[in-house]
């Protein structure tokens, strides 16, 4: 199957998507979970329309665009906003793209985030800060559908606040969690993470 | 239906207790993550006042939010209605009511109390609330001639094609196409009727509901019976009781009489703006948070439990019977559209006028001083703001018609505020399953409270939106991008 990526011929097997054809940032997407097309740092233009990369099969004949102005000034700005609202600090990937694309959050007004939720230590092996949490819901997937089918994460709230949760907003000890560490593992921010990496 | 709907199950147990949403979701045989997710999703399964919809209505807040909310005993106006006439919750010790011009209407039985305004139309002006005097007035013959096989589903499938139908709930999109595509599809295979208009200054299919429910259901019968459908859900906005009861007795009507020939169900919906966008729609029928899901695929494809599934617009279906009774040509001769009318002009309501009808002229008809009005929000939520009084009202122009919403505002508005109440509406609405929605739409609310016109970073603004999973967000933008031409244009 052929298709054209940035102008370049590219050649792939049925059934790729485009995110391994086509080299841009990605957040949400993990292979071992089912997230997929929420970040949008992926996105694509195809014939002319926004398509997200970890989502979107490669087809005969299509026109991907990977870096086109528009796009660039799409990451830009959500890296700012993500800066804006969240403790990014320990999510040193997203840090790099901030750098690779320019992003000066200070452009924006301030906006009332997420950054002052306190961290909750309801276990002996890790926190969840969710200051520091985008809200990509790999933890949410890797426990449930994903991986564990434990379901021992949901999601709480809409809009800004929505981020993950217990069942019954119970601490962790008193909900189905065996804690195996797989929500640990996928995080990308930082949120999540092992006590014994933390200075006492 | 593979599992019973935690949404019915958790309604059935209202006000809830951990041990009712344990039980909800044993009986819905979800994990009880899933439920918890669903209660700390929806307003009211959290507790939160009930019959509050609109947090912040862009017409109340132009005249004057804090008073209002004041007078309204701290709730909110519910629907947006405010652009017709101020309107309260009143709460007291036999129930809630609705305040309405001066009197008080129990909340269950309050319907919008105006006849379709004047002009050429083919919605008869008075309601039609009995099956009687619906076919008195020649209703039911196309459900008929169907029944009686004098008439085919490709018959039907065809008629819609040449009449060119595009669907009115906002996007314009080929109904034919969708229709076509579930016909084609394999049974099970449902059809939704989406009933969840919940936007500032729409109030057209809640009249269509609350005034003609045989027209919406020989509607929805006729596009079930024409793709083939096995069931049809009525997803019906949780304010509209009247129209949810108004619906069941006219769906018990039909039954009595033998003319029910799909099972139909009223379903009632999750209550937010986001529930009429079609996959949330079919996610929290499915006992999920009224997420957007990722398409393709479609719901046509691959919709409610995974079945083709046609999702169609109130007032699209129920054109279906004016279609077949017109036939498509003398029907696309008066294409009749109902533009929900209100804010400043001397008669707010609703009005079909032909596609095409001038801005303008369609504000005449409704009392407006055309010389009064400073500008016009096209379309509601998902709107913009124009003093384009030539505009011909149509599809696919160069302004978005939304779901026909106008909103007329006179010259001592400040559109600033009402852009406020816009963008804090469409804040409070996102979902927050995607990164540019619920992000973009917080830093919106900052910008325009500080009337930021730096026109690159709305461009920056508009072009991170436009990323957005579902519409809500890719649209989010309109209005504020709209006012600042308008400003442009003064």
């Amino acid at each position: 199957m052929r298709l054209r990526v940035d102008g370049k011929e590219v050649e792939v097997q049925e059934g790729a998507l485009l995110l391994q054809v086509a080299p841009v940032p990605t957040l949400c997407h993990h292979p071992h979970t089912e997230t997929k097309g929420l970040c949008r740092l992926c996105l694509v233009e195809v014939n002319g329309r926004l398509h997200p990369a970890c989502a979107t099969l490669a087809q005969e004949g299509m026109e991907v665009k990977t870096e086109t102005e528009a796009l660039r000034r799409l990451r830009k700005t959500l890296l700012e906003w993500l800066a804006l609202t969240t403790d990014l600090s320990q999510a040193p990937e997203l840090l790099s793209l901030m750098e690779r694309y320019g992003a000066e959050p200070a452009r924006w007004p301030e906006v009332a985030g997420r950054k002052e939720r306190e961290a909750l230590k309801d276990n002996p092996f890790f926190l969840r800060d969710y200051a520091k949490c985008v809200n990509c819901r790999r933890c949410v997937d890797a426990c449930g559908d994903g991986i564990m089918g434990v379901y021992a994460l949901t999601l709480e709230d809409r809009g800004l606040l929505a981020h993950p949760t217990t069942p019954l907003g119970r601490p962790l000890p008193e909900t189905p969690c065996v804690f195996c560490g797989n929500c640990v593992q996928v995080c990308p921010t930082g949120a999540l993470r092992p006590l014994t990496l933390e200075v006492a | 239906m593979e599992n019973p709907s935690l949404l019915p199950l958790l309604d059935a147990r209202l006000p809830l207790t951990e041990e009712k949403v344990a039980e909800a979701a044993r009986l819905a045989r979800v994990p009880l993550a899933q439920a918890w997710g669903v209660v700390r999703y929806y307003p009211r399964y959290r507790g939160l006042p009930q019959g509050r919809l609109l947090v912040d209505d862009p017409v109340a807040r132009a005249r004057g939010f804090a008073r209002l909310r004041e007078a309204a005993d701290g709730s909110y106006p519910p629907l947006g209605l405010e652009a017709l006439s101020p309107i309260y919750l009143r709460f007291n010790p036999e129930g809630r009511f609705v305040e309405w011009q001066g009197s008080l209407v129990p909340f269950r039985d309050f319907r919008l109390p105006f006849s379709l305004g004047h002009g050429k139309r083919l919605i008869p002006p008075e309601p039609i609330l009995s099956l009687a005097q619906y076919r008195a007035l020649g209703g039911l013959q196309a459900l008929l001639a169907l029944l009686q096989g004098r008439a085919s589903p490709e018959g039907v499938l065809r008629a819609v094609e040449e009449a060119g139908l595009l669907g009115r709930g906002g996007a314009a999109f080929p109904a034919h196409v969708k229709m076509r595509t579930v016909a084609q599809g394999a049974s099970p295979k449902y059809l939704v009727v989406n009933a969840d208009e919940s936007e500032p200054g729409n109030f057209k299919d809640r009249f269509l509901l609350e005034h003609h429910p045989f027209l919406v259901l020989e509607g929805a019968l006729l596009a079930a019976l024409a793709v083939g459908a096995d069931k049809v859900f009525l997803y019906v906005r949780e304010e509209f009781e009247a129209a949810q009861e108004g619906l069941q007795r006219a769906l018990s009507e039909l039954e009595e009489a033998g003319l029910l020939p799909v099972p139909t169900e009223v379903f009632r919906s999750g209550g937010l703006y986001i529930c009429g966008e079609e996959t949330a729609l079919l996610e929290s029928m499915e006992g999920k948070r009224a997420e957007p899901r990722l398409k393709p695929p479609f719901p046509g494809e691959k919709g409610l439990w995974g079945r083709p599934t046609l999702v169609q617009n109130v007032e699209t279906l129920a054109n279906l019977p004016l279609i077949l009774r017109e036939g498509p040509d003398a029907w696309r001769a008066l294409e009749p559209k109902l533009f929900s009318i209100s804010g400043d002009v001397a008669h707010p309501g609703l009005y079909e006028l032909p596609l095409g009808t001038p801005l303008g002229e369609a504000l005449r008809r409704a009392g407006g001083e055309l010389g009064e009005v400073q500008a016009v929000l096209l379309g509601g939520a998902a709107g913009v703001f124009t003093r384009d009084l030539a505009f011909p009202l149509r599809f696919k122009e160069r302004l978005p018609l939304g779901a026909g919403a106008l909103v007329a505002f006179g010259r001592d508005v400040d559109l600033w505020e009402v852009l406020l109440g816009l963008v804090h509406f469409l804040k409070e609405e996102s979902c927050g399953k995607c990164f540019p929605c619920p992000l973009g739409t917080a830093v919106q609310v900052e910008m325009v409270k500080r009337r930021e016109r730096n026109r690159a970073l709305v461009q920056d603004l508009a072009e991170t939106l436009k990323g957005s999973l579902c519409g809500l967000g890719q649209s989010a933008y309109w209005a504020y991008q709209s006012l600042l031409e308008v400003e442009g244009a003064a």
